[in-house]
């Protein structure tokens, strides 16, 4: 006998009958339904409407499918992160972690939001659209704070662009394809709605050849008096649906997040990806903002993914109440959508909210005047319960509690045993005879060359508010900057800083510090520009948590994470955890993406990566160590998992972080570029090609007896390279010294277009600016087109 | 006119995306901007929202990607603006107020048929068009352009000087109408409608990615032959402050460094006229 009873209606519904279903059938009603429910889970289920007297119908399961998923209640990662990431406390903290996005103090008056999250799945099976509904998603979690969205931010990481086509499995999409359809993506949207795509990496690895990473970041600001909350506020409030109709599209996102990628996710789960209209989203996201700017709502939350069925209980229930719901008043896209499909789509551009019967009329007539679609469809009851009509027709009755207060695992977790540092490699390789070929070979390699192909596609500085722009140095010759700047308000100099970072090869091989090193990067990044860390999202990409060692991973990583930011007091503001990014070619590196928001007091002072100024002074900042272990010179000698990786000591960082930023404060650096993939050698040619200016360099003066390829590219954390005017010199030294911090001169820089690198007397690199130009261009150009 | 009393119309429909900034340029600057959605000028709103092209001095259209430049970019927003306002423009237009069109605002101004105003005021089809960027892709890049020939927007720059202002298209690439670019070009030329043009550093007319879009002659920005209508691609707002530009970093010599970039020009320019000739 059939489980599924189609109950008599004039629309498709069915109860099915749980009360007598073997274990074995219950897992078949999870699986034929696609809601993802364990056995444990379901059964929960059941004896939930067992205790109401009946059986539930298809909405109301779905509906527990899309709560209980990981994506949306985080059961699997939720101790970890109370453990490590949660609960740092600073004054600036006005809302972390608790809704969408988080908010912090910008001023006396305004404050900036920032929301951090992963589009993986979608963006593997569907590039271009996946990425798209990415940024919208992204944007619609800030503007649903009250916030006006002012920047984007975008860490992609594929597999290596040059695999060749026979070694991508079946299934699976090559790199190249994703990382333009990906790049093409946040291009159409972000640009289309006009905010600009500011920061962001570009990382290639073969570890994510089989699932791909889109993470999307976005950064908002409004007044304080604006900021507005996910929730109702009373009785009587109504539900009003805005934005883009409801249809097919996006019907299962959740629970496609919530599962590893197979050889048919292409087939099985196309419907999970949505259709981004940025077309649509930009008028509605002034709408909403007009709304709120006008104390017209009670509430607002966007809809994301569950869509309608994690946006209107969710609301209810931070509010203390309940809702009633009239499904068949949801505009749809096409007809003969089924209850449930309706309850539990992803389309995009959506936003519900709350509002007062006072102001109805008038947040009804602002809609039609953007020419945006604003329909009633429920409302606010005392209760804590959610019921849904159809037609009248009620099909759904729980109490909100129950539905909302997903499972909690504590899962198995393996951590496995990580290197000690070695104290040198001569054991491990020998010296190379060709610095010069090392060095070019560095500049063109896939996660050091230009990523001008990615950054010009993206219209980084409509709204006109960016400061610091991802490119830097002489017009016609710039390089990269560590992170970028906006001015959010037309009339103040106070700016922020955006920067993201995490590199994978040091997870793989210790993932404590390695997500120690991501906050460590992050901070010189924010540094370099003149900002003064404030505030981080994360955004956690893991393997399948089910998986003991891969929970491991995510444990370690977390704890690097907390460990940083604890000690610096800078707390996690926002963040999304993305598990199951695995297939059947293994899990990915662990990657907990940063993103870090920096204060700048006054604009006019941040200084850029590029060079400015011959026969001025060159300092490498910070100690340089024996750390190779995931270094991008490894990679290019085929060893990347040989090694240590690099440690950080949090107590030497926030003495650096201070001393320079009291440098760049008092006008005495040039230039300021902190060292990372490729070491000391990449980080002088990247600031000689956006200066197009010439080093003179010896590194014999940098402390310990290490080899000079270790001095060159050992990826050591809290190091920067700074230029200072001859004049200068003097207060520079008297400050590093004050605070404690090493410090060595390095040379000079010259107006002869060569990068010249010596051991003391043995010269090591002489190329021309023209050669490390031409090696450090072409790369991305030569491989996608 | 004062300035205080110049009231000028940007105007925005869903996907415009550089009105604020473009407003703010010309407030700095003591103009009173309002940013006005096309329907308010079709009457298609609250009694207390209605306004008309005949309440401004100034049209600014702004760059943006209007209802998505998902045909040829601007055409569907010239379409609107058309059947909606055309015969009010064409007035607008003949009074001698200006037009501006930026970026998106420039291809709009194509589509209308309003540039280059070869055969009158509004020509009844576009006579030449804004085409896919030779690398077929969107590129956002500072652009140097000189100035050849002044119209309304530019009346404060003097001939010759080289400005900096970014360039952020998909389709910004001038193109005549086939087989008879030289006629064309020879009547721009004539007319001196040719207001700006790429160069590089050194001030010559060279190629990628000096010149962002393949765009021929290196064409920037023409006016009609009256001068009073008037598009570009490149961004004057995005330079308005020095703070804006690329390399700003580069250039902090002096304590008291110009606090504006060469994109104020334009906006002043502009005030200046309507306040010598109104």
């Amino acid at each position: 006998m059939s489980l599924y009873k189609k109950r008599d209606a004039a629309f498709p519904l069915y109860e099915i009958s749980l009360s007598g279903a073997t274990d074995h059938e219950l897992q078949d009603v999870s699986a034929n339904m696609g809601i993802g429910l364990s056995l444990d889970e379901i059964k929960s289920a059941r004896n939930y409407f067992k205790s109401m007297g009946r059986n539930p119908t298809d909405i109301e399961l779905q509906a527990l499918g899309q709560a209980w998923s990981e994506h949306c209640c985080y059961k699997s990662s939720k101790p970890i992160l109370k453990e490590f990431v949660f609960g740092i406390d600073a004054p600036q903290n006005i809302l972390a972690i608790s809704e969408d996005a988080g908010v912090v103090e910008f001023d006396e008056e305004h404050a900036y939001v920032i929301a951090l999250e992963s589009h993986n799945h979608p963006s593997a099976v569907e590039p271009y659209g996946g990425a798209a509904t990415g940024i919208g998603g992204i944007i619609r979690d800030v503007v649903c704070m009250g916030a006006q969205p002012i920047a984007l931010v975008d860490p992609l990481f594929f597999g290596r662009l040059d695999t060749p086509q026979e070694d991508v499995p079946k299934g699976i999409k090559h790199p190249g394809y994703l990382f333009s359809g990906v790049v093409s993506g946040i291009r159409d949207y972000g640009n289309r709605i006009g905010i600009p795509t500011m920061a962001g990496m570009v990382y290639f690895d073969d570890d994510y050849l089989g699932n791909c990473l889109v993470n999307v970041g976005c950064i908002g600001i409004m007044e304080k008096k604006h900021l507005i909350h996910s929730s109702v506020k009373k009785p009587g409030d109504i539900y009003v649906l805005v934005g883009g109709r409801t249809g097919r599209d996006g019907i299962h996102g959740v629970t496609f997040a919530s599962a590893e990628l197979t050889e048919s996710s292409e087939e099985s789960s196309r419907g999970a990806v949505q259709i981004g209209d940025p077309i649509t989203k930009e008028p509605l996201m002034h709408a909403c903002l007009e709304v709120n700017e006008r104390g017209l709502l009670n509430g607002m939350k966007d809809l994301g993914g569950g869509g309608l069925s994690c946006v209107v209980g969710e609301m209810a229930l931070a509010g203390g109440y309940g809702a009633e719901v009239y499904l068949d008043h949801v505009p749809l896209k096409e007809g003969e959508l089924a209850p449930w499909e309706i309850w539990v789509s992803e389309s995009q551009e959506r936003f519900m909210l709350a509002v007062d019967e006072s102001n109805l009329d008038e947040v009804l007539y602002i809609f039609r005047r953007w020419d945006i679609d604003a329909t009633v469809i429920g409302k606010c009851i005392p209760e804590k319960i959610l019921r849904i009509f159809y037609e009248d027709e009620m099909i759904f009755e729980i109490e909100l509690e129950f539905l909302t207060n997903g499972p909690v695992y504590r899962r198995e977790c393996e951590i496995a045993e990580t290197l000690s540092p070695a104290e040198s490699i001569d054991g491990m390789l020998s010296e190379p005879d060709d610095y010069n070929e090392i060095l070019l070979s560095l500049l063109s390699s896939q996660n050091i060359c230009s990523r001008e192909w990615v950054i010009r596609q993206y219209d980084h500085e409509v709204r006109a508010s960016t400061i610091i722009k991802p490119l830097q140095g002489k017009l016609g010759y710039s390089s990269h900057g560590d992170a970028t700047v906006v001015k959010p308000l037309r009339n103040s100099y106070r700016g922020l800083a955006i920067t993201c970072d995490v590199n994978p090869s040091y997870m793989r091989i210790d993932p404590f510090w390695g997500a120690a090193s991501a906050l460590d990067e992050i901070c010189r990044n924010l540094v370099s520009v003149g900002g003064r860390p404030h505030s981080l999202a994360d955004c956690l990409n893991f393997g399948n948590p089910e998986k003991a060692d891969r929970l491991g991973v995510l444990h370690e990583a977390c704890r690097g994470l907390g460990f940083v930011a604890k000690k610096l007091g800078i707390p996690f503001i926002s963040g999304n955890v993305s598990l199951y990014n695995e297939t059947a070619l293994g899990s990915i590196p662990g990657t907990p993406v940063v993103l870090g928001i920096g204060i700048v007091n006054d604009v006019r002072e941040c200084v850029t990566t590029d060079l400015k100024k011959a026969g001025s002074s060159l300092y490498l900042v910070g100690c340089t160590s024996c750390e190779l272990g995931g270094s991008e010179y490894l990679r290019l000698l085929n060893r990347l998992d040989s090694g240590a990786v690099p440690r950080v000591d949090p107590d030497a960082l926030d003495r650096s972080m201070k001393a320079l930023l009291s440098a760049i404060n008092d006008s005495v650096l040039l230039e300021c570029h902190d060292v990372s993939e490729g070491g000391t050698g990449v980080c002088l040619a990247e600031m000689s090609l956006g200066g197009d200016m010439g080093v003179m360099v010896d590194i014999g003066s940098i402390a310990g007896s290490l080899r000079s390829d270790v001095k060159l590219f050992s990826e050591s954390n809290t190091r920067w390279i700074i230029e200072v005017d001859t004049e200068r010199e003097g207060d520079l030294k008297s400050l590093l010294s004050a605070s404690k911090v090493d410090f060595c001169k390095l040379g000079v820089t010259s107006n002869d277009g060569r990068i010249r690198v010596s051991d003391g007397s043995r010269m090591l690199v002489d190329v021309s600016l023209k050669d490390a130009r031409y090696a450090w261009e072409r790369t991305i150009y030569n491989l996608i087109g | 006119m004062k300035v205080k009393d110049i009231r000028v119309c940007v105007l925005r429909l869903e996907g415009t995306n550089c009105e604020e900034e473009t407003a703010y340029s010309f407030r700095q600057l003591g103009a009173d901007a309002e940013i006005i959605h096309l329907k308010q000028l079709t009457g298609d709103v609250r009694e207390d929202e209605k306004r008309s092209l005949g309440d401004y001095q100034c049209l600014m259209i702004p760059g943006g990607f209007s209802s998505g430049d998902y045909v040829r970019a601007g055409a569907i927003w010239a379409a609107r603006v058309k059947s909606a306002i055309g015969g009010d423009l064409i007035e607008f237009i003949e009074d001698g107020y200006p037009v501006g069109g930026i970026c998106n605002g420039f291809q709009v101004l194509v589509e209308l048929g309003v540039l280059p105003g070869l055969g009158g005021t509004m020509a009844a089809e576009p006579e030449i068009a804004l085409t896919i960027n030779d690398s077929d892709r969107f590129e956002c890049r500072p652009t140097l352009l000189e100035h050849e020939n002044t119209c309304v927007f530019t009346g404060s720059i003097p001939v010759g000087m080289i400005s900096l202002m970014p360039s952020a298209h998909a389709e910004g690439k001038l193109t005549l109408p086939l087989g008879e670019e030289d006629k064309y070009l020879g009547k721009l030329i004539d007319n001196n409608q040719i207001v700006f043009r790429y160069v590089d550093p050194d001030g010559e007319y060279s190629g990628y990615p000096w010149n962002p879009n393949g765009s021929i002659y290196n064409i920037a920005g023409i006016c009609n032959p009256e001068g009073n209508v008037f598009g570009m691609m490149p961004h004057p707002e995005r330079a308005y402050e020095r703070l804006m530009l690329p390399d700003w970093t580069r250039n902090t010599g002096s304590s008291n460094a110009e606090e504006y970039a060469d994109g104020r020009l334009y906006f002043a320019s502009v005030l200046d006229y309507v306040c010598s000739k109104f």
